[in-house]
């Protein structure tokens, strides 16, 4: 590099580094991208609200409280009533089906036992 | 005042990305933050590319605009924010130069003032004017390279990121571009008082 071109890239350099200086954002500029920023805001995620479900004891429809202790109780009720129902009363399942149900009568005494020698007793 | 956080406090160190991060999620007050930081950069660099002011400022707007656009959807540590910025201005800057061209406007626009009402020696007035003559003389890449290596002081990597090319190509734009500014300003050196430096 000859000296002249180096003083002439020395010159560059000089305006160039002058060119570094802040500028100074003209205001009006500035308020309108801190005015676009603002509208463009983006919404913040929505609070996940989560419903919560009326505690079973709350729920109005089933009578609350009172209502749902009589429910668990015919429950329990019904369902004892399915295990061991009362000896007097008929067989419901048989009567909705229409099957016979009979008793056998049974005597030590029967003809039918001595037929099979069940009423011998051994000596 | 210990424990005492002025307004800025809470963002006086987070990196732009973070700042980025909480203005998507709803912080406009980052968004202020970051328009401080990042907003004198895009205009200058606007502003030296179209060598107008007024365009410049439209430029810068709608850089930042995009930016906010963008903020959702910002993919953390894929790229630095300022490069993304000075690329997104690059290629508005230059969409308005093509622009200027295919209207025959492409005659060097007024020399940017570009701090109104600070007070300056004439002669400086002069050297920034002719300075920004002379890059507007300079082929868009070359221009582009030098004043982001000279006048942004970004590294040849970081300026070869923003223009998608080799740290080598942006070495080579930027000598040429230095060299022709330095022909373009031989010619002015006694006009602009350089002699007397």
């Amino acid at each position: 590099m000859t000296e002249k071109s180096k003083t002439d890239m020395d010159a560059v350099e000089r305006a160039l580094s002058a060119a570094r200086e802040d500028l100074k954002v003209p205001e009006g500029l500035m308020a309108r991208v801190l005015a676009d920023a603002q509208a463009m805001t983006p919404k913040p995620p929505r609070a996940v609200v989560r419903s919560v479900r009326a505690p079973v004891w709350r729920m109005s429809f089933l009578g609350g409280w009172r209502g749902l202790g009589g429910l668990v109780a015919a429950t329990c009720a019904g369902f004892w009533i399915g295990i061991a129902p009362p000896s007097a009363w008929p067989d419901a399942g048989a009567l909705l089906l229409g099957v016979e149900t009979s008793t056998t009568p049974y005597s030590d005494d029967s003809e039918a036992l001595s037929v099979y020698g069940w009423d011998i007793e051994e000596s | 005042m210990t424990g005492m956080l002025m307004p800025f406090d809470k963002h006086a160190d987070p990196t732009d990305e973070a700042l980025l991060s909480q203005y998507a999620a709803g912080d406009g007050s980052a968004a202020a933050v970051l328009t401080r930081r990042l907003l004198p950069r895009v205009y200058r660099h606007a502003l030296r590319m179209l060598g107008d002011a007024a365009e410049a400022e439209d430029a810068a707007q709608e850089t930042m605009m995009r930016l906010w656009r963008v903020a959702p959807d910002w993919r953390s540590g894929e790229a630095q924010i300022t490069t993304w910025l000075f690329r997104v201005t690059a290629n508005l800057c230059k969409d308005r130069l093509r622009k200027r061209r295919a209207l025959g406007l492409d005659e060097i626009a007024e020399p940017p003032d570009p701090a109104p009402g600070v007070a300056r020696t004439m002669q400086d007035r002069q050297r920034r004017d002719a300075l920004q003559q002379a890059l507007q003389a300079l082929p868009d890449r070359q221009r582009q390279a030098v004043i982001l290596r000279h006048i942004e002081g970004l590294s040849n990597p970081e300026i070869a990121d923003i223009m998608d090319i080799t740290p080598g190509a942006v070495e080579s734009l930027t000598a040429r571009g230095k060299r022709a500014l330095a022909d373009i300003l031989a010619g002015r050196k006694s006009e602009l008082g350089y002699q007397d430096d």
